[in-house]
């Protein structure tokens, strides 16, 4: 028989890395502090329902995921709020039209990522950032392993489309 | 603008054993805006943040006990550290045990002492013979709302009714009639905090969710003389 962990213990050993996803799927952080607060609190209330066989960090991830979606979706259409986007280029001064050009690539990057759907903007940032396992990524996220996988080009896929289609409209406007 | 042109192993990227190719730019954008994450002391500050919710909200040991014949059937109580969480009349000891478990994620130890208070006023009450309750109450894993709204139930005096419209009046918040209806629905310590002293604003009973339903209201109403 395995022994699940003291519930508190889960805040040392996963709650930096469940604030960092937070962040990332919300690019706030006072509304990633909010939603590692609920994520904890929602955990804590099912935590006796828990298999003891249960991958416990992939579950958090699960109530995490579902708790930044409740969030963003109540956030909703009042103005997507926006992370410093590259903190290395507001450190050096003045700001130099190459370091502006690339902050400005930088939240178009941000916006077509955000504009994604939901379960593949969650699949990107868990695999990637996150480094979790596609196994661990499926629990998460409620799917199939094969599922997980697909979210993930998918998420790249639209990427890289949007983006072109970003740049050769910006390239017209340019010419104009 | 980020160019696409410069093609790098996403597979690699992403420690995929395969996959296709994506240009370099793209995941060098990815990196900018995701890799380095939200900070230390950020980081440090939501979890202190999300440790103390939790030790608000945890209600560490819960005790229970029942008191097993009264007029609306078995009366369950359970209590915590900081006061009563939980009653329940006429569901099974398992029912009661499930509901407690979900709303305070204890596990709830029958122990007579730490209840004998609770379930001596409550039988002093069912008789007839005690017009309030005088316990410490436990309603730190409620909203801010649901608990203002009990509050305010809890002022209702034996033998008086009130409307949810009026309970909405009273909190400061005269449109949320509804909600106020639903926030006495799921009370979670029936008959302490008085909630079947609240009825309809046309003067019907509304509902009940404890025992047998509006019977119960209507018995409990009775015993308080205020039918």
């Amino acid at each position: 028989m395995t022994l699940k962990p003291a519930f508190e213990s889960l805040v040392d050993a996963h709650g930096a890395e469940l604030f960092a996803y937070l962040w990332r799927m919300t690019r706030d952080a006072p509304d990633a502090e909010d939603c590692l607060q609920e994520t904890y609190l929602r955990a804590y209330r099912a935590y006796p329902r828990l298999d003891s066989t249960a991958n416990c960090r992939a579950w958090l991830y699960k109530i995490a995921t579902n708790t930044a979606r409740t969030h963003l979706k109540r956030r909703g259409r009042t103005q997507a709020r926006t992370a410093d986007l590259d903190p290395d280029l507001t450190r050096g001064g003045d700001p130099i039209p190459e370091n502006v050009e690339r902050r400005q690539s930088l939240a178009a990057v941000a916006r077509v990522v955000e504009s994604l759907p939901y379960q593949q903007r969650a699949a990107l940032i868990l695999r990637k950032y996150q480094e979790l396992s596609y196994s661990a990524i499926a629990a998460a996220l409620d799917c199939t392993e094969a599922a997980a996988r697909a979210n993930v080009y998918q998420a790249l896929r639209k990427l890289r489309e949007e983006l072109k289609l970003a740049r050769s409209a910006n390239d017209q406007n340019d010419r104009r | 603008m980020i160019k696409m042109t410069a093609d790098s192993n996403l597979a690699a990227w992403l420690k995929d054993k395969s996959g296709m190719p994506a240009p370099e730019s793209l995941t060098d954008a990815l990196d900018a805006l995701y890799a380095a994450g939200p900070g230390e002391r950020a980081t440090a500050q939501a979890k202190e943040k999300a440790r103390r919710a939790l030790l608000k909200y945890s209600a560490g040991t819960v005790y229970y006990d029942v008191l097993p014949r009264t007029p609306v059937g078995p009366v369950y109580v359970a209590t915590s550290a900081r006061g009563v969480i939980a009653v329940s009349f006429g569901p099974t000891e398992r029912a009661f045990l499930d509901r407690v478990r979900k709303e305070t994620g204890a596990l709830a130890r029958r122990a007579p002492k730490e209840n004998a208070s609770a379930i001596r006023q409550m039988r002093e009450y069912l008789a007839g013979k005690r017009a309030a309750f005088d316990l410490p109450l436990d309603l730190n894993q409620l909203t801010e709302f649901r608990r203002r709204v009990l509050m305010a139930a809890l002022k209702i005096p034996r033998g008086q009714v009130a409307t949810y419209a009026e309970i909405a009046r009273r909190i400061g918040q005269p449109k949320a009639a509804r909600a106020v209806g639903q926030a006495l629905g799921s009370n979670p310590i029936p008959i302490v905090i008085p909630c079947h002293r609240v009825l309809a604003s046309d003067g019907s009973l509304g509902g009940y969710s404890g025992g047998k339903g509006v019977k119960t209201k209507v018995r409990l109403l009775k015993l308080e003389g205020a039918l």
